[in-house]
């Protein structure tokens, strides 16, 4: 046992001493900003989506295409392209079965001109400097060959610097349209958030507080809503403001809070029993308080954790109207209308569909992960 | 000025349970409560104690009877006409977890009266009154910015106190304050709410199944069986003189915190199980379980009447 | 006499978003055989978690110490897998706990429940037999009409025969050891006194050993033999009963008497009260846990955490003031000797 200078004086208490709290002084928000950095899906998801946005919002800037410039020249380039060395330069094979020169680094110089044509051959002579190659299509498999000796040139990959992720049949850069698709995403996302969080929110609370016929009224009005398909609301509302990204936005708003609202009314329904709304009703608090300053913020875990849940399916279904064709007008992208395009030529430039499902995919991804993320945060039973 | 502060007349308050189901929670109960002074309400969980003083503070609307705070007759008041009313009769509750909204800071929950009734006009003023109210109740103004869920029980249930008393109310339900709470913890709630008491003379409307409690704060004692009020009286004399046969048996039943007079109790107590408020036995409510039942009791209902000077008992064996 | 268990320097520890709680900090005692120990403590003292942590029932956050022993029957438990522990549970020691209604499956009958519970460890018992045992152990437990219970469902019961319910099935495989966790707290007076009394004559029946945990000392009074209190995840005094109560040893357990109202005690006075809230225990208190609220504590108090010192047979406390160097003054034990 050490021993200690006046050890049998009084210990000195105070209030402050006996009644000290040692937890950090964390609000709610910091505590769930605790949690959810501890989950590492729920960052990833995080991380994604902000590259998302980043790429969405920057990236226009970046890149000298804009998702309308048209080139029939480069139509249906994929990212990596097999390219045959003939000498003096390369040249690529378009599913069109024209040549396109490409230099080493592999950016597009230009078309080679055709020559002649030798159909008993199969055979396309094209002029490249002066030479003639020969683009022979006799077999499934494509080669450029020389026309006289019928020797293939020797071929390698290389990765299309100027269209990153290739082209689409009219010759658009999808990389670009990429970016323009993944702002109409993430604008519809915005959109389905902003509409949750105000009008689900008011509409559920009112209803839930208020009870009674009000409730039964409010409820019922929001069954009739949920159960006409939106694809039919965008459609009618397609009749009235014409096709385009508004009457998808205008639909979302329109109709998008029900779930939402459900949401809220169950939780304000539950809350309303607890003893601190009673509380704050013998003090004499007003409604508007009660349910602003109570109701509302105490739900505001399973508020968060359904709009971040619905983000995908607003997105998914942005996506799934324009792939109908029913979403925006060309030559305006979005990730939907990416993929309708693609469909023509599936066989021949798969990635035109693939780029921008993988986009779609990524997208809904990133906020499940943030979504599930959220929702262990937010519980209050994970906590202990 | 009245004499006193709550005057409740043959109070009824069902529930609709479905729809032929009526849960009589609270049936004819009267009782007044003096400037001052404290009323003790006891009895088993499911007799009616706490819709009693939810029915009283008005979160439910009475069935019948009549509720007169301060001489005025609140029991149809709509809750607009009661808004004011309320600064003079505030509640504090049971659950000191869920009884504060966790989202709220303890300075927020405290300025809430004082904003609801215009004491003040915003936060900053608030603290005026926040500070010396968190003080008085033995916590500091570092508590002032923390979430409820920081804090212990006791000191939540502190911090719903100050709420209650801030607007210095006149009178004080406690709706089983200290149920909850630790013993340690417990005697420190009874003495801040009776230091209060003496300093600014209101008064306590005191519920709590925990009789040796409800003796130490009362002035007069009320027990509760079934929904019907079956003696009050006196504090003292409630534990003297227990008159009717349910109070006899509480009181044998609290564990004696002591080993010894531990065995030589008497086996008493009070034997099987509460009745359903649905359909509560016909007669004397408590002739299921008493021990000194006769014929009567099961076809007549018992009135309260005065047994000895200031002692009512609702009991077919005082007649 | 024989100890049936023997914990050893236990300590549990639950970590969590804002740092490991030090539930248990190293507690050691013993059960006898037949014996019926409490353990008193507010919540938050460890006691609860230390019941769980001998059968392991504890949530995947905890942890509990190497160095810590759990010995049953001659039977080390630490090392046990969680198969050789299902042995064990619900046979040898078994469990109450304070909410029976979470504890009973809503969609199973309760007849049933205990039949299962009878089933998991004598697999040979017939049909007609397990029916009968349950129907013996019902009356034990004074359920009246057990017949027209046995079919009935957990919520058509209240409280009090719930926690009957769960009596007998604790008792169902007659256990060596049973833990009682705060079984009377959510009912009422009547009732727990029902309880009390139903407990002390099946103990009698049985000979079983009780750790009975709670809360309050005038439950304790009735039904135990010797004491624990706990605070702050430690062991501030172990007695037997009626030393504890006619001679605490401990400033905490002379706080938790004094706070308790007797019915014939003066009411003009303020009731005695221990000032102040339970420790943090993510962050215990250096030295004694109970210094900041104690009423006689010293520096030494809140730098050291005391010896345990013996004040006779089974008996033991652990504060500076016992120490023998320790002033007269201000030292409610030298106050006692006085006297």
């Amino acid at each position: 046992m050490q021993t200690m200078e006046n050890k049998w004086e009084m210990l000195e208490q105070t209030s402050e001493s006996r009644e000290k709290i040692w937890s950090r002084n964390r609000t709610f928000a910091a505590d769930v900003w605790f949690r959810l950095c501890r989950k590492p899906t729920a960052v990833a998801g995080l991380l994604m989506i902000l590259l998302f946005m980043l790429f969405a919002l920057v990236g226009p800037f970046l890149t000298s295409y804009s998702y309308s410039d048209q080139s029939l020249e480069m139509v249906n380039i994929p990212p990596v392209m097999k390219v045959y060395d003939v000498g003096s330069c390369r040249v690529y094979i378009t599913p069109s079965l024209k040549l396109i020169r490409v230099d080493e680094n592999g950016s597009l110089t230009g078309m080679l001109p055709v020559v002649r044509y030798e159909h008993e051959k199969s055979m396309t002579i094209f002029d490249c400097d002066g030479k003639e190659v020969a683009l022979y299509y006799g077999r499934s498999v494509y080669v450029v060959c020389d026309e006289a000796t019928g020797n293939i040139y020797p071929a390698g990959h290389i990765w299309n610097h100027d269209h990153l992720l290739g082209t689409d049949a009219l010759g658009r850069d999808i990389l670009a349209r990429l970016m323009y698709g993944t702002r109409v995403s993430l604008m519809v996302a915005f959109v389905s958030v902003l509409v949750n969080l105000v009008i689900g929110i008011l509409y559920g609370g009112i209803s839930g507080f208020l009870g009674g016929m009000v409730d039964a009224v409010m409820m019922r009005i929001v069954d009739i809503i949920s159960t006409i398909p939106l694809t039919l609301y965008v459609i009618l509302i397609m009749m009235v403001f014409g096709q385009g990204l508004q009457s998808i936005i205008i639909a979302l708003g329109l109709v998008y809070w029900v779930d939402m609202a459900r949401v809220v009314r169950g939780q304000v329904l539950s809350l309303k029993q607890q003893e601190f709304v009673l509380a704050a009703r013998t003090i004499g608090s007003s409604s508007r308080t009660i349910l602003l300053q109570h109701l509302i913020p105490n739900a505001m875990g399973s508020i968060l954790v359904t709009a971040t849940m619905l983000i995908p399916s607003a997105i998914f279904m942005e996506a799934f109207l324009g792939y109908l064709g029913i979403g925006l007008r060309p030559p305006l992208a979005s990730l939907g209308t990416m993929c309708n395009d693609a469909n023509a030529n599936l066989r021949t430039s798969p990635h035109e569909l693939l780029i921008p499902a993988l986009v779609i995919c990524l997208i809904m991804f990133a906020f499940n992960f943030l979504g599930d993320g959220m929702r262990d945060a937010l519980d209050p039973k994970l906590k202990k | 000025m009245n004499e006193n502060i709550l005057e409740v007349e043959h109070l009824t308050q069902h529930f609709r349970l479905g729809r032929k189901e009526v849960v009589h929670a609270v049936d004819d109960v009267s009782f007044c409560i003096r400037r001052g002074q404290t009323l003790g309400l006891v009895g088993e969980s499911g007799c009616g104690k706490s819709s009693c003083a939810r029915s009283i503070i008005r979160v439910y609307d009475p069935t019948g009877g009549t509720i007169l705070l301060d001489g005025t007759d609140i029991t149809h008041m709509s809750q607009k006409q009661l808004q004011p009313l309320r600064r003079k009769m505030q509640m504090v509750f049971q659950d000191p977890y869920s009884s504060l909204n966790a989202r709220m800071t303890v300075r927020d929950i405290i300025a809430e009266p004082l904003l609801a009734h215009h004491v003040v006009k915003n936060r900053e003023q608030a603290n005026s009154f926040v500070y010396p109210m968190l003080e008085r109740v033995g916590l500091t103004r570092e508590h002032a910015d923390r979430y409820a869920h920081e804090f212990s029980g006791g000191q939540r249930q502190r911090v719903g106190i100050a709420r209650a008393l801030v607007l210095q109310p006149e009178l004080v339900i406690c709706d089983e304050p200290i149920s909850a709470l630790d013993v340690s913890i417990q005697a420190q709630v009874v003495n801040l709410l009776r230091d209060y008491q003496q300093e600014k003379g209101l008064a306590y409307l005191f519920i709590a199944h925990d009789l040796s409690m409800v003796r130490y704060v009362s002035d007069v004692v009320g027990v509760m069986y079934l929904g019907q009020l079956v003696e009050l009286c006196g504090a003292e004399e409630i534990y003297s003189h227990p008159l009717h046969p349910y109070t006899q048996g509480l009181l044998s039943a609290i564990p004696v915190a002591n080993p010894a007079l531990a065995r030589q109790k008497k086996s008493g107590g009070v034997a099987g199980d509460l009745p359903s408020p649905v359909t509560p036995p016909a007669g004397c409510r408590f002739h299921t379980r008493c021990p000194f039942a006769k014929p009567i009791c099961s076809q007549e209902a018992p009135c309260m009447k005065e047994a000895a000077p200031g002692h009512s008992v609702a009991c077919h064996l005082y007649d | 006499m024989e100890a049936i268990l023997t914990v050893n320097n236990l300590k549990t520890t639950f970590l969590t978003g804002s740092g490991a709680v030090q539930a248990v900090r190293g507690i050691s005692f013993q059960v006898g055989k037949g014996e019926i120990v409490g353990i008193v403590g507010e919540s938050g003292s460890g006691k609860s978690v230390s019941s769980m942590s001998i059968l392991r029932l504890l949530p995947g956050t905890a942890r509990i110490d190497r160095e810590s022993s759990i010995v049953f029957d001659g039977q080390e438990l630490t090392g046990l897998t969680p198969k050789q522990l299902r042995q064990i549970r619900g046979k040898r020691i078994s469990m109450i706990f304070q909410d029976p209604m979470s504890s009973l499956n809503p969609l199973i009958p309760v007849g049933k429940q205990v039949e299962e519970m009878l089933k998991i460890h004598h697999k040979e018992l017939t049909r007609e037999q397990l029916r009968r045992q349950v129907l013996e152990l019902f009356g034990q437990v004074r359920i009246p009409e057990p017949e027209k219970r046995l079919k009935e469902f957990p919520h058509q019961f209240s409280g009090g025969m719930r926690q009957r319910v769960m009596i007998a099935m604790a008792l169902a495989n007659k256990p060596d050891l049973l833990i009682a966790d705060e079984p009377t707290t959510a009912l009422d007076v009547t009732i727990q006194d029902q309880i009390l009394k139903q407990l002390r004559t099946l103990q009698q029946e049985s000979g079983a050993s009780i750790i009975f945990i709670t809360h309050d000392l005038g439950v304790v009074a009735e039904l135990c033999q010797r004491v624990l209190v706990m605070y702050g995840g430690l062991i501030m005094e172990e007695a037997p009963i009626d030393d504890l109560f006619e001679n605490p040893g401990h400033p905490y357990t002379m706080g938790l008497m004094a706070s308790i109202p007797a019915l014939n005690q003066d009411k003009t006075g303020r009731l005695p009260s221990i000032p102040g809230s339970p420790p943090d225990m993510t962050n215990p208190p250096q030295g004694c846990p109970f210094a900041p609220r104690c009423p006689y504590a010293r520096k030494i108090c809140a730098a050291q955490c005391p010896p345990y010192v013996s004040l006779g047979e089974n008996r033991r406390s652990m504060c500076w003031l016992l120490q023998p160097d320790a002033p007269a003054e201000n030292n409610p034990f030298r106050k006692e000797a006085a006297r």
